[in-house]
C-alpha cells in the first residue's frame, strides 16, 4: 500500500501538470463556447433566413459530430486547407464549437422561460426589442440557463481526455504515458480517475446548490 | 397614503367628460380571424378624451383581444385604428417610430401584472422611462419616486416584486404604466387575478386616476366598478359590440337579450 | 474526393453499430436495478446507488475505457478491446440510463400510485402493469437523446484500435493526408446515422401514446 502511495506520489506533478492543461482547454474552451452559445441561440430564433440557417448548420454540425471527430478534424485535417494548429489551438476550436453547439440549447430553453407577460409589458411601454432582449430577456433566461451550464462545463473537462488523440499534454495522455514507462497502468489511471473525480463531484454538487438558490428570485 | 392631487399629477388630458371635441380614439371595423374562428366581428369604437369606459362579457368575447388591438400588441387581420394624427392599419406593418409613439401614449396593465422580477421596484418604474422617453437615470428615478408615492408605495421602492403582494404589484403596475404620462391607459382585467380585499387597493387607485380626468379602457369582471366608476359601458358578446351606452342605464337596463342574459347570470351570482 | 475514401470510412460503420448498441444495450439494462436501488426505501441501497452514479458521471468516458483495457487487461483479466470499450461505455450508460429511469418515474402521475394501491394491487403488479408501460413511453425521448450521444461516444472506440468510422478515418488521413474531407466525411456518417434513431423514437412515441392513450 505504500509502495502504491510513493508511485502516486512520485507521478503526482506530472499529472498535475497535464490537469492544468486539461483545466486551461476547458476555460478557454467555454470563454469563447458560452458567449458563442448565446449567440447561437438568438441566432437560430433570427427571422433572417441566412443568420437562422448558418447558426442551424453550426448547431447541428456541432452537436451531431463526435467532438473526437472534429478534434482531429481540426488538427489533422485543417493543415491541407493551410491552417496549421497546436494541439492546443485544436483543441480549443474543437471543444468551443461543441460548446457553442451544445450550450446554445441550453441557453435557448433559458431565454424562452422567461414570461411572456413581461415581454408584453415591454413592448406595450414601447421598448425596442434590443432592450426587451438586453435588460429582460437576457439576464433571466442566463439566470435560468446558469446551473445547466455548470454541469456542462464538467462535461467540457471529461472531454479534454480525447485531447489524448491529437496529442495534448493533458491529463489522460500524461497518465498513460506513465503507464507505457511503468506498466502500471492500473494504478497510474486510477490516480487519473481521482483527480477528475475530485473536481467533477464537487462541481456536481454546487450545481445542485445553484439550483436551489437561483429560486429566490424568480416570480 | 394615496395622493392623487388632480393639479400636481401632471395628466395631458385633465379635461371633464362631456366637451364636445375630435375624438382620442377611434377604432374602425376591427376585425380578427383564426383559421375559421372569428374573435372580433367588425368592431368600432369612439373614445373622447376623459371618458372611462369599461368593457364586460362572456369569456372569449374578444374583450382582450380588442385591447391588444389597440397598441398593436396583437394586432387585427383588418381595422383601422386613429389616435391623434396617427392613422394606424392593422394589417400593415407600421414603422418602429409609429409603434413607438403609439405605446407611449397608450399604456396598458396586465391581469398578471408582469413586472421584472430581477429588478427593483424603483428600476421597474424607471427603466422603461430611461430606454424610451431617454431620461436620465437621477429624472426617472425621481418621477418613479413621486409615482410610486401617488399608488402609496414609495417604501417598496427597493424591494423586489417578489416580496410584494398581488395587490401592491399590481400597483406598481400601474405607477409604471403611468410613468411614461400616457394619454389613455388600458386595464386588460386588472383584478382578475387578485384576492377581493387586494383587488379593492388596485380599483381605489383606478378610481382616483378616473377621476383625475385619465382616459380609459377597462376590460373587467368587476361590476361595481362597471357601473359606478366608468362613464359608458361596453358589452361584448361572441367577437361583437352587442350593447353600449351611459353605465347606469346599460347595467341597469339593458336592451338586447343577450346582453339580458349575461347580467342576469352576473347578478344571480 | 474519391469513392475510395468514402468507402474506406463507411467500412467502420459495423463496428461503430456494434459498440454503440452492446453499450447501450449492457446500459439501458443495468440502469433498472440501479434504478430501482435509487428508489428503495433502504437508505444503503440508496447510497451505494447513489455513489456509483456520482462516480460515474465523473469520469471521462475515455478513461474508464483505458481502465479496463489497459488497466484490467495488462495481466489481471483477459479483455478484448471490444469488451473494454462496452464495458467502458456501458457501465457509465448505466449510470445515465437509471437517471432517465428515475426521472421519468417522477414524471408519472402520482395519482397512478395511489389508484394502484386503492385498489390494493399488490406491488409486483403495480410496477408490471402499470407504472412499467408507462415509464417506457415517458422515458422514450431521453432514452433517444441519450443513444445518440453514446454514438458519439462508442468513436473513443478508435484509441484502442476498434476499426470504427473513426479509426478508419483516421488511418486513410495518415495515407492520404487529405484529413479535411476525411474527417468531414466521418462527421457526416455520424450525422446520418443520428437521423434515423431520431426519427425512429419519434415514430415510435407516437405509437405508444396512441397505444395507451397518454
Amino acid at each position: 500500500m505504500s509502495e502504491l502511495l510513493g508511485f502516486w506520489i512520485a507521478s503526482l506533478p506530472q499529472l498535475l501538470g497535464g490537469l492544468v492543461v486539461s483545466l486551461k482547454v476547458t476555460g478557454v474552451s467555454l470563454v469563447i463556447g458560452i458567449p458563442l452559445g448565446l449567440l447561437l441561440a438568438l441566432g437560430v430564433q433570427s427571422k433572417t433566413r441566412l443568420v437562422n440557417l448558418v447558426s442551424l448548420l453550426i448547431v447541428e454540425v456541432g452537436r451531431g459530430a463526435p467532438a473526437l471527430v472534429v478534434l482531429q478534424f481540426a488538427y489533422f485535417g485543417l493543415p491541407s486547407a493551410g491552417l496549421t494548429l497546436t494541439a492546443f489551438a485544436a483543441a480549443v476550436f474543437a471543444l468551443a464549437w461543441n460548446t457553442g453547439a451544445y450550450t446554445s440549447e441550453i441557453i435557448r430553453a433559458g431565454l424562452e422561460s422567461v414570461p411572456y407577460g413581461e415581454i408584453e409589458a415591454s413592448s406595450a411601454m414601447g421598448m425596442l426589442r434590443s432592450d426587451t432582449l438586453r435588460f429582460v430577456i437576457i439576464p433571466q433566461g442566463l439566470r435560468v440557463a446558469a446551473p445547466p451550464l455548470l454541469g456542462f462545463a464538467t462535461q467540457i473537462l471529461q472531454a479534454t481526455s480525447l485531447c489524448f488523440a491529437i496529442a495534448l499534454p493533458e491529463l489522460t495522455s500524461n497518465a498513460y504515458m506513465i503507464g507505457t514507462t511503468s506498466f502500471r497502468y492500473m494504478e497510474i489511471l486510477t490516480l487519473a480517475g481521482i483527480l477528475y473525480a475530485a473536481i467533477c463531484i464537487p462541481a456536481t454538487l454546487a450545481v445542485g446548490v445553484l439550483e436551489q438558490r437561483l429560486g429566490k428570485h424568480a416570480l | 397614503m394615496m395622493n392623487l392631487d388632480p393639479d400636481t399629477f401632471k395628466m395631458p388630458q385633465a379635461r371633464p367628460f362631456g366637451q364636445v371635441d375630435k375624438p382620442i380614439l377611434r377604432l374602425e371595423g376591427i376585425r380578427k380571424v383564426y383559421g375559421a374562428h372569428v374573435v372580433l366581428d367588425d368592431v368600432n369604437l369612439t373614445l373622447r378624451s376623459g371618458e372611462v369606459v369599461a368593457v364586460i362579457g362572456p369569456s372569449g368575447s374578444g374583450k382582450s383581444t380588442l385591447l391588444r388591438c389597440i397598441n398593436m400588441l396583437g394586432p387585427a387581420t383588418s381595422g383601422r385604428v386613429v389616435f391623434g394624427d396617427l392613422t394606424i392599419d392593422e394589417a400593415a406593418s407600421p414603422t418602429t417610430q409609429q409603434l413607438t409613439h403609439l405605446r407611449r401614449s397608450v399604456g396598458m396593465v396586465f391581469q398578471s401584472f408582469n413586472l421584472f422580477p430581477h429588478m427593483s421596484v424603483l428600476r421597474n418604474v424607471s427603466l422603461p422611462q430611461e430606454r424610451v422617453l431617454g431620461r436620465s437615470r437621477k429624472e426617472a428615478n425621481r418621477r418613479s419616486l413621486e409615482l410610486l408615492a401617488r399608488v402609496g408605495l414609495e417604501d417598496k421602492a427597493d424591494q423586489y416584486p417578489a416580496r410584494c403582494s398581488g395587490g401592491q404589484q399590481q400597483r406598481i403596475a400601474i405607477a409604471r404604466a403611468l410613468a411614461l404620462e400616457p394619454q389613455i391607459m388600458l386595464f386588460d382585467e386588472p383584478t382578475s387575478s387578485l384576492d377581493p380585499e387586494l383587488g379593492l387597493e388596485v380599483l381605489a387607485v383606478m378610481q382616483e386616476l378616473a377621476r383625475s380626468g385619465m382616459t380609459m379602457i377597462v376590460v373587467t369582471h368587476e361590476m361595481n366598478f362597471a357601473e359606478t366608476v366608468s362613464d359608458r359601458v361596453i358589452i361584448m358578446a361572441d367577437g361583437k359590440i352587442i350593447e353600449e351606452g351611459p353605465s347606469k342605464q346599460v347595467m341597469r337596463d339593458p336592451q338586447s337579450d343577450r346582453a339580458k342574459r349575461f347580467l342576469k347570470a352576473v347578478k344571480d351570482r | 474526393m474519391s469513392s475510395e475514401i468514402f468507402l474506406g470510412v463507411a467500412r467502420g460503420i459495423p463496428l461503430t453499430l456494434a459498440v454503440t448498441v452492446a453499450a447501450f444495450v449492457f446500459g439501458a439494462v443495468l440502469g433498472l436495478p440501479l434504478c430501482a436501488m435509487r428508489v428503495s426505501k433502504f437508505a444503503s441501497l440508496r447510497f451505494v446507488a447513489l455513489g456509483y452514479v456520482v462516480l460515474f458521471r465523473s469520469i471521462p468516458p475515455l478513461l474508464l475505457v483505458f481502465v479496463f483495457y489497459f488497466g484490467l487487461g495488462s495481466g489481471y483479466i483477459p479483455m478484448s478491446a471490444f469488451q473494454g470499450v462496452v464495458l467502458g461505455l456501458g457501465l457509465i450508460a448505466a449510470a445515465n440510463m437509471s437517471e432517465i429511469y428515475r426521472g421519468a418515474l417522477s414524471a408519472i402521475h402520482a395519482g397512478q400510485w395511489e389508484a394502484a394501491t386503492a385498489l390494493a394491487l399488490p406491488v409486483r403488479s403495480a410496477y408490471l402493469d402499470v407504472i412499467a408501460p408507462q415509464l417506457l413511453r415517458v422515458s422514450l425521448p431521453s432514452t433517444a437523446g441519450y443513444a445518440v450521444g453514446l454514438l458519439k461516444e462508442s468513436a473513443i472506440a478508435s484509441t484502442i484500435g476498434i476499426a470504427d468510422i473513426t479509426f478508419n478515418a483516421g488511418y486513410i488521413a495518415r495515407m492520404t493526408y487529405q484529413g479535411l474531407p476525411v474527417f468531414a466525411i466521418a462527421a457526416f456518417f455520424y450525422i446520418m446515422i443520428s437521423l434515423p434513431i431520431a426519427a425512429l423514437a419519434r415514430a415510435t412515441d407516437k405509437k405508444l401514446r396512441a397505444r395507451l392513450a397518454l
